[in-house]
């Protein structure tokens, strides 16, 4: 019988600094390994453990996927010493994704802060392959200071996109900022969207998510229509473990993506 | 379903007959300071246990020790082959109660979820020991103080899930057969066994009845009268911060549960590559639910006993459609803290008719 437990072995191809936390690698897994964006993949780093992350990369390319990774406990800090060549393990893909296809011919806010974009870049890079299918998407990013900004080069090129807005802001005012000033939310006062239609993609730490909720049903959003990536512990990936259990869900397999109206019933879900 | 008497010296040939092409599980009393200790499984080696006990309550280990190991290698990588490799040698056990069978039903819709639930992950270290465990359960016939299995479902003597069923009567026991599998444990037998007389009926009914309403009756104080399956359990975290009062988070409870489920993926070198072992985890300790960048959905010891109870009443029946807590009283037993799950839940639903 398969064994779910078991990691593709996979190779690091390329290794691109973001910021000074935040790296993006580019993975090719030695068997079929594809996604959909949103759904996660569980990361191994040999002999020091595995972890959750969602995919960067476009799903629709197949051979390789990108993971972009922030420094922040044993497996990411063992990861930022590997090199390219060496070899990693992969396994998924898990859970249920974004499931943005149910949503042809909306208008789509996507919010986003910190390492939470790498996500999100996925279902960007996954829309503008479809782009005629879409009103109009508007992407709404925030970030501690200019430098933890993260791809800096590719967010010029999006914007450039057709009926496609990136909009920027950064925590506290900075030397090297002329932009927007103040946590994520200012970017959300202006929404000329029809409320009642449009789709909100959001990721990013859990504070955030918490006032980008609330911010949003106060303007007037469909709960059903707010997808948050959550942020739990997904350790094996298949609704086992328990690890990333919420009430009666399991992340790993009902989520990571649960809309505002699956999760009004806790008190603080995020 | 089929039934027979066998007498005590036949069940222990019996019992000989199986060792001889399984690995038999009996339980079996363990003397320690002088003192009848809790009654533990035995490996039958050369010949069956003088000290076999196939009476009174449950035991002290529970069925997911032999078909969810503690500890368990569950890859070895890079090069991890496709296949999982998995010993499962044959094995009977002798000797769950009703309420580990109740539990082991959870244990079939995690971990066996194409055959028993709605999910597509098959877990191959469980089901192939599940497939190559035959259970021998027994009838209760003296409740622990801590048992209460009457108050969630339950009944102190076993009705499915078995593959063959002992109750105690004089001089030896009824066999009541659950499965085919029981059945052909009982292949070549017939001059062991012979018909059930209704003097053995009778007894085995008064056995029942006499163990159900002494559980009911040591539970009384408990006021645990609701349907198991209608709990909730979400209160004030004042309330649930008193019922923790004596909790250290040690997990014992978890270990000692028929139905926790829950397990660690730990990596570590072995030789040249490294290998993944599968560890039983607890909900209570401070980093179950801990994730990159030190988020924790659970930081405080309240919040995750809390979790521990609702899981067991709520979260599990909106998940699996089961009630998960058996009522075997093994949390109880191993608290070091001597925490009362049932005072626990009494406490909590008191506070809660309050606010």
């Amino acid at each position: 019988m398969k064994n779910l437990y078991r990691p593709i072995d996979s190779v690091i191809e390329d290794i691109k600094k973001e910021t000074s936390t935040i790296t993006t690698y580019r993975f090719r897994p030695k068997e079929p390994l594809t996604f959909e964006a949103g759904q996660f993949v569980e990361l191994t780093v040999p002999g020091v453990g595995e972890a959750p992350f969602t995919p960067s990369s476009n799903p629709n390319v197949k051979d390789t996927l990108e993971i972009t990774i922030m420094r922040v406990g044993t497996v990411t800090a063992a990861l930022e010493h590997m090199k390219v060549g060496d070899v990693v393990g992969l396994r998924g893909p898990y859970g249920k994704g974004y499931s943005f296809k149910d949503f042809a011919g909306k208008e789509i806010l996507i919010v986003g802060g910190g390492v939470g974009l790498a996500p999100l870049r996925s279902l960007i890079l996954a829309l503008f392959d479809e782009i005629d299918k879409y009103k109009k998407i508007s992407i709404r990013y925030g970030a501690r200071t200019p430098g933890d900004i993260v791809y800096r080069d590719l967010l010029p090129q999006w914007a450039k996109m057709r009926n496609t807005e990136v909009l920027l802001t950064i925590d506290a005012p900075h030397p090297d900022w002329t932009g927007t000033v103040g946590v994520i939310t200012v970017l959300l006062e202006d929404l000329p969207f029809d409320m009642k239609s449009a789709v909100a993609f959001v990721c990013g730490p859990p504070i955030m998510l918490k006032f980008v909720n609330m911010k949003l049903l106060e303007k007037g959003m469909d709960p059903n229509h707010i997808l948050h990536s959550m942020e739990r512990n997904m350790s094996c990936g298949l609704g086992k473990c328990g690890h990333c259990m919420m009430g009666e869900y399991y992340i790993c397999k009902d989520g990571p993506v649960l809309t505002a109206a699956q999760i009004a019933k806790f008190e603080d879900p995020f | 379903m089929r039934e027979a008497f066998i007498g005590k010296d036949d069940l222990a040939t019996l019992i000989g007959r199986w060792a001889k092409d399984h690995r038999v599980f009996v339980p079996v009393t363990f003397d320690i300071m002088n003192r009848e200790e809790t009654p533990d499984y035995e490996l039958v080696r050369d010949g069956v246990p003088e000290k076999l006990k196939l009476h009174g309550a449950a035991l002290a280990h529970t069925p997911k020790s032999f078909l969810f190991y503690a500890r368990e290698v569950v890859a070895k990588y890079p090069g991890a082959k496709a296949e999982a490799a998995v010993e499962a040698p044959p094995t009977v056990l002798v000797g769950p109660r009703a309420c580990d069978l109740s539990a082991t039903r959870k244990y079939d819709k995690v971990y066996w979820s194409t055959k028993h639930f709605t999910e597509e992950y098959d877990d191959p270290f469980y089901i192939e020991k599940r497939e190559r465990t035959l259970i021998v359960s027994l009838d209760c016939t003296a409740p622990k103080e801590t048992c209460f299995c009457t108050r969630v479902g339950g009944k102190p003597h076993p009705e499915d899930g078995f593959d063959l069923n002992l109750s105690p009567v004089e001089g030896g026991f009824i066999v009541t057969v659950g499965s085919p599998r029981g059945d052909a444990l009982l292949s070549g037998a017939d001059s062991l066994l012979t018909a059930v007389s209704s003097e053995h009926r009778d007894e085995r009914e008064r056995s029942r009845r006499s163990v159900t309403e002494a559980v009911d009756r040591q539970n009384a104080k408990f006021e645990m009268d609701g349907p198991p399956d209608k709990y909730d359990l979400e209160a004030s975290q004042e309330a649930w911060a008193y019922v923790t009062q004596n909790c250290v988070g040690c997990g014992a409870c978890n270990r000692a549960c028929p139905s926790c489920t829950c397990f660690l993926l730990v990596d570590q070198p072995a030789g040249a590559a490294y290998e993944r072992t599968r560890i039983w985890d607890t909900c209570l300790s401070i980093g179950y639910a801990r994730t990159g960048g030190g988020g924790n959905s659970r930081p405080a010891l309240p919040q995750r006993l809390e979790n521990r109870l609702r899981c067991k009443f709520e979260y599990s029946r909106d998940r699996y459609g089961l009630v998960t807590c058996t009522g075997c009283g093994r949390c109880i037993d191993a608290c070091m803290g001597r925490i009362d799950m049932r005072e626990a839940i009494r406490h909590v639903l008191t506070e809660k008719a309050k606010a």
